[in-house]
């Protein structure tokens, strides 16, 4: 009886850790601190394995947890940050017909996570999810609770605003200036 | 994602469907009517390429985070507390007081707590000794386990021929390194030279083996640091270009991949894979290869 529920643990380990990278890298880039990130995905894997009951064997495991980590996310920034929501007005569908802004040829990882770091955090989510995390549109409608076409809008938007930061922290180095130049 | 024609402002309308294009969310319908577009269109081609690039970039980036190697076994840890601490509301043994209970309880619960962890608790990898080959082969077996197929030969010869090796005080002189690449691999000597990164020097450049294959392998040491360029003869029809590219160096897609402790950036020619590989940051490593990408691919073609 000590020890009936140990193979149930051992089956959450094995489906829930192999993860573990991805929710610790999705968390530290939305809160932008490594530190914190540990303990947010600490609480992640405690939350999950007190309802691992409720997750159903062979449905999307990485998906599940994922939405458990937005949901963490959202205790801590209230605890920790003073986060500005998005507002119904950003999430009009953006008009995306003109090309974006130009990127530099060369920019490095620091650039990149620079420029990741401006864009407005619900924006910021998206783009981790699609585009790093490679989740559908509607795995990331479920993950975060939102409709599909706030995805989208929101996917576009912060897309963009990503190309436009780059371009700002490549400007602060003196780079890509006659390039754009040039593209104008 | 409803089904659309293009006619006139299709460039306008294509651009409203990238976002969707780039990530396969269109319906089958209108993802052709968008490659119907971009085969005829250079701009959008252009900014599709762009958007792609960007996407590549930004995975890589943020893949680059080294996640501390003790979180796994904290999250365990922070599981197994708290199944221990749901012990307490076990049925209550006849015979003895509640208060002793709790105490046996919380005991027993540390000792086998402490015995679990003990026994199932991933230890950080251990590095094995210089001369001790099977727990070498072990570690490298784990180690290259994350990464995909194709940068995992790289990966441990870097390990093997690179990282499990004691260094003379001396690097030995260039002739006899020319001597070991052989004359259809020593012109890399000077490929490699004008790039290497402050502070390192090549140690060691040679042909070698790892499980069944066959590798010229060059390698930069500073201090206990050290950097490899792999680079292996395709074989079975291997190649990189499924893959989303991090870099475009000249003209020569460099990609790249890592473990927590390595990482891998590569290239290829038609007939070599070319990999940089080291413990350096993932930006610094992709820096390299691609520095180097371009005149080793030349040398290799």
């Amino acid at each position: 009886m000590l020890f009936a529920n140990k193979p149930r643990t051992q089956e959450f380990e094995a489906a829930a850790l192999p993860h573990l990278n991805d929710l610790y890298r999705m968390a530290a880039r939305l809160l932008g601190d490594a530190a914190r990130a540990d303990d947010v995905v600490q609480d992640v894997y405690y939350q999950a394995w007190k309802s691992f009951d409720r997750f159903e064997p062979g449905t999307n495991c990485r998906a599940w947890l994922f939405k458990i980590l937005f949901h963490t996310l959202n205790h801590y920034r209230r605890k920790w940050l003073n986060v500005r929501m998005v507002r119904e007005s950003e999430e009009i569908l953006e008009n995306t017909s003109a090309a974006g802004p130009p990127i530099p040829q060369h920019i490095t990882d620091e650039d990149m996570l620079r420029a990741l770091a401006e864009v407005p955090q619900d924006f910021r989510a998206v783009v981790l999810l699609v585009d790093v995390e490679e989740f559908s549109y509607k795995e990331t409608a479920g993950i975060l609770t939102v409709p599909v076409g706030t995805v989208m809008s929101r996917l576009s938007r912060g897309r963009r605003l990503l190309r436009e930061k780059l371009l700002g922290v490549a400007h602060s180095y003196g780079i890509g200036r006659t390039q754009e130049g040039r593209s104008a | 994602m409803t089904r659309t024609q293009f006619g006139e402002g299709a460039c306008d309308k294509t651009r409203r469907y990238l976002d969707a294009y780039i990530c396969n969310e269109l319906l089958v319908e209108t993802n052709h009517e968008v490659l119907r577009h971009l085969e005829a269109c250079p701009a959008c081609t252009a900014e599709v390429a762009t958007r792609t690039r960007l996407r590549g970039r930004l995975k890589s980036a943020v893949q680059s985070l080294a996640v501390p190697p003790e979180l796994p076994a904290l999250v365990k840890e922070r599981i197994r507390s708290r199944q221990s601490s749901a012990w307490r509301f076990l049925p209550s043994l006849p015979t003895v007081s509640p208060a002793s209970q709790r105490w046996a309880m919380a005991a027993a619960a540390a000792l086998v707590l402490s015995a679990g962890t003990w026994m199932t608790y991933p230890r950080p990898l251990a590095m094995p000794g210089v001369g001790d080959r099977p727990s070498q082969a072990n570690y490298i077996q784990k180690i290259s386990a994350s990464v995909a197929g194709i940068f995992k030969s790289a990966l441990s010869d870097h390990i093997h021929c690179a990282v499990f090796r004691k260094y003379p005080v001396n690097p030995p002189a260039i002739e006899e390194m020319e001597a070991k690449l052989g004359p259809e691999y020593q012109g890399l000597l000077p490929v490699v030279e004008p790039v290497i990164p402050p502070g390192y020097r090549i140690v060691l450049a040679h042909q070698c083996t790892y499980g069944g294959r066959q590798f010229i392998h060059l390698t930069m040491r500073k201090g206990s640091e050290v950097i490899s360029l792999v680079v292996a003869r395709k074989e079975n029809g291997e190649t990189l270009a499924g893959l989303t590219p991090a870099e475009d160096s000249h003209g020569v897609p460099v990609y790249r991949t890592s473990t927590d402790q390595y990482q891998i950036a590569g290239f290829e020619s038609e007939r070599y894979l070319a990999f940089v590989v080291s413990s350096q940051s993932g930006s610094k490593n992709l820096q390299l290869a691609a520095a180097l990408a371009p005149n080793v691919r030349r040398l290799l073609s």
